[in-house]
């Protein structure tokens, strides 16, 4: 390679001096906070028409799995006390008095990796709030094998039925698969708490005798159906229920008012416009930000949203094949999973790790990693706390398929793009213009099994 | 003519024309911390510190006094460590700054139920604990242990705090820098655009607007030249089959366009090697270039990846580790041409990427496209006498022996429209075989 170098006086005009002569060519301005917005565009956007959509569901008697809440100071972890009427047994449970009460009694014990919390066949006895941790929890198969049933995380319980009933044995083996915090109440001091206060016995009694209804495996009222009957057989009648207050949702908002000076706005519009362009970098603000909404709005948003049976939590820890064949196993035609780049590199790492390659798939004619078909798709939204643990979300859109849907309004006066106005509100004393720049979004799940997430999905290991 | 390759990145890049020798890149007004790597000078055994460099710290930015610099590079003592041995623990007081000369370092947090978590690989330039500059405070907040044979080169607390004691100007830049109050920005350093979100009733909306860099980026053409000549009495008469001036031509071209390709990669103003944003830059876990390391890579790209450019020989190097895991990735099929490709992203081969003395190279990730704030390949809209785009040929006449000239000129240049459009995975080593 010969690099010439010029040590001889100059003869002509240098590049540097012509430039002062020419133009140049000029970038539109960059931006590096654009993403892809896979979720903005992979949900199907249903129009409404005046601010507020109902899902309308069947009626549903839930039967209560849902989790409890913990709050720690220093080493000692305390059950919040409204939070464990989300124990089956005590849903709709507001007596607070008896719920600190019950709540005082937690004694915390910590389990080591590998150590059984509760053993197959042992009395149950006590009920066991598992408060930070994973719980793996194995019963004996059919031929005597080791059969898991499920990974239990921060905020799940064991032992439910000890508030209730008599004696009773456990019918499976949970073992710590990390260092685990449980808050354990025993059944002495479950007996002496109900013999104190009637209003826990009622309630106790009354959540035992369960609701009067027929119910389908999803809690749903159920539509009485006969079948593979003979003969002059009493058919049974039935009607469907619907829920009597459905869930209705409120189109959210993010708005900003862009200002642009007129002069900068008359002057200076040569090879490109200014307020078009400042327009465009902020609608790309505004959608990104729309997208962080639609996952982490704590109304709306995709991960506060999921229902509690469509958690899964990862089994080991990084999120492997496996994880999403469990994620898959929930619901039918899931089209997307979503997931933070840095966790769709560990999923990589775990199909490396195991000698598997899974196809790609075209999306918008793009390839992007895919596991069974169901393409991976990168949102940078999705949070990773500080101790490297995120989520993948997996979904099925549509409106016709009762699954996600996005919510945008139909029509909006001075429209730039379909959900976004873009309203110009005035040039104030100083000479500015200001533009108010609005979006409008939200996000509904129809049914509850149309959204799934894994949970506690490590990264870096 | 062997010296002929494939040209994948002029092929793939897309090129935009540029009216009058001048490209320029605005970007949005960013107050990222250039937190760039520290350069060591070497001879034998010790290592030193090229004082300069010392202000890509986070907390020296800017600063330029080389004499307080150099004082502070003086004080490193240098240290060695074996694979394995811990350099930093977490929970232990900060008391030293650390540069790493040379080697491979984990950087190893606690993941969310305490078991170890790999946050990050640093490797020859990084640094860590260079807080410690502000002031005595705080806690490792991860450990540090070393992957390969590490030089560490280290200066305690006490030296660090007699040094600014002595340098007042260091101790004002020091203190203005700590103190300056942080502009709202997004996590890309950029001057953040006020909205207001979720919000009921009549709040009040921020105003906002949106900044750009006052000096932005200028990217002139580039050029490469040369001066072909040719006899008349060859060019007159020895033209069947071959036309000889076409003939000469026509290779000339094919160097230049080599040398072209050539600068892309490796000229130290726009080359994309020397471009790439240090964020963008990731080391191999291990050595070669596993799959795990071309996710790795994936994900520092991950907005709509376009190619894979990497040496012939670390493909086969990728491929190696590829078979040692059972793993067959499968071709894509690009203009008619099958490439190999890692998750659906086509890896193209390139010679011109360095390959160093040790056997190392690196593999880049791109993102093309000016519409995708990627990367773009620059040329001249219409030259004088163009032979091919941004290719010209000009007769220069006939001298008194009788010799045609020539002058072949290419213009060209690249530019990255915004960092996160190109990514680096190096210290790729070839040669690391499994039998």
């Amino acid at each position: 390679m010969v690099v010439l170098v010029v040590t001889e006086p100059q003869l002509s005009l240098a590049t540097g001096a012509a430039r002062n002569l020419a133009t140049t060519t000029k970038s539109a301005p960059q931006m590096q906070g654009i993403s892809s917005r896979w979720l903005l565009s992979s949900l199907p956007w249903v129009e409404v028409g005046a601010g507020t959509y109902r899902v309308n569901r069947r009626v549903q008697y839930p039967v209560g799995t849902g989790q409890v809440s913990f709050s720690s100071e220093g080493d000692a972890v305390r059950v919040v006390p409204p939070t464990l009427a989300e124990l089956p047994l005590l849903r709709g449970f507001g007596d607070a008095d008896a719920l600190s009460g019950l709540a005082g009694r937690f004694q915390q014990r910590t389990v080591s990796a590998g150590d059984t919390v509760v053993r197959d066949g042992e009395p149950a006895d006590a009920l066991y709030l598992i408060a930070h941790g994973k719980v793996r929890a194995v019963a004996t198969g059919k031929y005597g094998h080791d059969r898991v049933l499920g990974v239990l995380s921060d905020g799940d319980h064991v032992g439910d039925q000890v508030l209730g009933e008599g004696d009773g044995s456990w019918e499976f083996t949970a073992t710590a698969v990390t260092q685990v915090i449980v808050l354990v109440l025993s059944r002495q001091d479950i007996a002496e708490l109900v013999d104190r206060s009637p209003a826990l016995r009622e309630q106790i009694d009354g959540a035992r005798g369960g609701p009067a209804q027929a119910l389908n495996k999803h809690g749903e009222a159920a539509i009485e159906v006969a079948s593979g009957h003979d003969g002059e057989f009493g058919l049974p009648s039935t009607f469907v229920d619907y829920e009597l207050s459905p869930r209705e949702y409120e189109l959210s908002i993010a708005q900003t008012v862009l200002r642009v000076h007129t002069r900068v706005a008359d002057l200076y519009n040569e090879p490109h416009d200014q307020v078009e362009e400042q327009l465009r970098l902020t609608l790309e603000a505004l959608r990104e930000r729309q997208e962080y909404e639609l996952v982490n709005n704590k109304q709306f948003g995709l991960l506060h949203n999921v229902d509690l049976k469509q958690r899964v939590h990862t089994r080991t820890g990084p999120p492997t094949p496996d994880d999403l064949d469990e994620l898959l196993s929930r619901r039918r035609k899931t089209r997307f999973f979503f997931a933070h780049p840095k966790a769709i590199a560990a999923f990589g790492r775990e199909c490396n790790k195991r000698g598997i390659n899974p196809d790609p798939v075209e999306v918008n004619g793009r390839a992007t990693t895919a596991w069974r078909g169901v393409p991976l798709l990168p949102c940078d939204k999705i949070p990773v706390t500080d101790s490297g643990s995120t989520s993948i979300i997996a979904l099925r859109p549509g409106l016709e398929s009762q699954g996600v849907i996005g919510l945008r309004p139909a029509k909006v006066p001075d429209e730039f793009q379909p959900g976004t106005s873009v309203r110009f509100t005035g040039i104030n004393e100083k000479a500015i213009i200001s533009y108010l720049v609005t979006t409008y979004y939200s996000a509904a799940v129809l049914v509850p099994d149309a959204l799934g997430v894994l949970e506690n999905v490590e990264l870096g290991r | 003519m062997q010296g002929i390759s494939s040209r994948w990145l002029l092929r793939l890049l897309p090129w935009v024309t540029v009216n009058a020798g001048t490209y320029r890149v605005n970007r949005r007004v960013s107050y990222s911390v250039g937190s760039g790597r520290v350069s060591f000078s070497t001879a034998s055994d010790t290592i030193s510190v090229v004082p300069p460099t010392l202000s890509e710290l986070p907390l020296l930015r800017g600063f330029e006094d080389v004499d307080a610099l150099s004082a502070l590079a003086g004080r490193f003592q240098q240290r060695d460590y074996g694979p394995g041995d811990v350099i930093a623990q977490a929970g232990e007081s900060v008391n030293e700054l650390l540069l790493i000369g040379h080697g491979k370092v984990n950087k190893i947090g606690s993941g969310k139920y305490g078991h170890e978590t790999v946050l990050e690989t640093l490797a020859d330039g990084d640094f860590a604990g260079d807080e410690l500059l502000a002031g005595p405070d705080g806690q490792w907040q991860f450990t540090l242990r070393a992957v390969t044979q590490v030089t560490v080169l280290a200066v305690a607390q006490p030296e660090i705090a007699g040094l600014t004691d002595q340098a007042d100007a260091l101790r004002e830049h020091i203190a203005g820098i700590a103190s300056s109050a942080q502009a709202a920005q997004n996590q890309h350093g950029e001057a953040a655009i006020e909205v207001a979100s979720g919000h009921e009733g009549e709040a009040d909306l921020p105003g906002t607007f949106v900044d750009y860099e006052l000096s932005p980026r200028e990217f002139e053409l580039s050029v490469a030249q040369t001066v072909l000549r040719v006899h008349s009495r060859v060019a007159d008469l020895y033209n069947e089959p071959h036309n000889q001036i076409e003939e000469q031509l026509r290779l000339t071209v094919e160097a230049l366009r080599e040398r072209q390709e050539h600068e892309l990669l490796n000229n130290k103003e726009f080359g994309l090697l020397h471009n790439a944003d240090v964020k963008q830059r990731i080391h191999t876990r291990t050595g070669p270039p596993a799959p795990d390391d071309l996710d790795e890579l994936l994900s520092t790209v991950w907005k709509e990846p376009t190619f894979f450019l990497a040496h012939p020989k670390a493909i086969a190097a990728f491929s190696r580790e590829a078979n040692h895991l059972g793993i067959y990735p499968q071709g894509v099929e690009v203009n008619g041409n099958r490439v190999p490709s890692w998750r659906g992203v086509p890896i193209f081969p390139s010679n011109k990427i360095p390959i160093s003395a040790a056997g190392t190279t690196s593999i880049l990730l791109v993102r093309a496209g000016e519409q995708n704030r990627g990367v773009i390949g620059l040329q001249p809209t219409k030259l004088p006498d163009e032979y091919q785009p941004g290719l010209s040929v000009r007769f220069m006449g006939i001298n008194e022996k009788a010799i045609i000239s020539y002058l072949v000129s290419a213009y060209y240049s690249a530019a990255i429209l915004v960092p996160d459009a190109l990514g680096i995975l190096e210290n790729v080593e070839l040669g690391r075989h499994h039998d």
